[in-house]
């Protein structure tokens, strides 16, 4: 499946995850559950710098797998699997692993062809359209 | 079959009492980060760190 509809799954079987991007190895969108590609880009920013912040505060350079931050407002999760990355919020007080595994079930299922820096996000929000 | 419904049920209501009054109060916050090597850090609140990872975070969750 695509990551759209990957992620419309993860929305469906996940009651903690708000919004959600999928991002491929570039930083281009993939697919959001947003459907203002505003709010999906800012998103996917703030995983992105996230991502950098969490290298910067590692001794060595390996690659980061994932990100969580729990703030009282919620918590946003990044996670980073085979070439692709998902970004999620959720509501305050997450199960942690519930959502991991939430995230990396939707990254799993996202079709090898998918990967390779489909625009859909940007398709499916209505940007280019008309 | 009686009794241990019963043991059941004062085990549940221990287990909420416990949480509901002595349970950590107040927002909980931390960050936390794996890496591919396996390693993996947790970040208080308050380290220079949690602040760098909580600054992106605050943009998408706070209004």
């Amino acid at each position: 499946m695509d990551a759209s509809q990957a992620l419309a799954e993860l929305t469906e079987l996940s009651s903690q995850v708000k919004r959600a991007v999928v991002l491929d190895a570039s930083g281009a969108i993939l697919g959001a559950t947003d459907a203002d590609a505003a709010a999906a880009e800012e998103l996917a920013r703030a995983a992105l710098d996230l991502v950098g912040a969490a290298g910067d505060v590692h001794a060595s350079p390996d690659e980061v797998a994932r990100v969580e931050v729990e703030l009282a407002a919620g918590g946003l999760f990044v996670l980073r699997e085979g070439g692709l990355t998902i970004a999620a919020t959720t509501g305050p007080r997450p199960t942690s692993g519930l959502v991991a595994y939430d995230l990396r079930t939707c990254l799993r299922a996202i079709d090898p062809p998918a990967r390779k820096g489909r625009r859909g996000a940007r398709a499916r929000t209505g940007e280019g359209e008309g | 079959m009686r009794r241990l419904f019963r043991l059941a049920l004062v085990v549940a209501l221990a287990v909420w009492a416990w949480r509901s009054l002595l349970g950590e109060r107040g927002p909980r916050e931390r960050a936390s980060v794996a890496y591919a090597d396996g390693s993996s850090l947790v970040l208080e609140p308050g380290s220079a760190g949690f602040e760098r990872l909580a600054a992106p975070a605050r943009r998408v969750l706070v209004p």
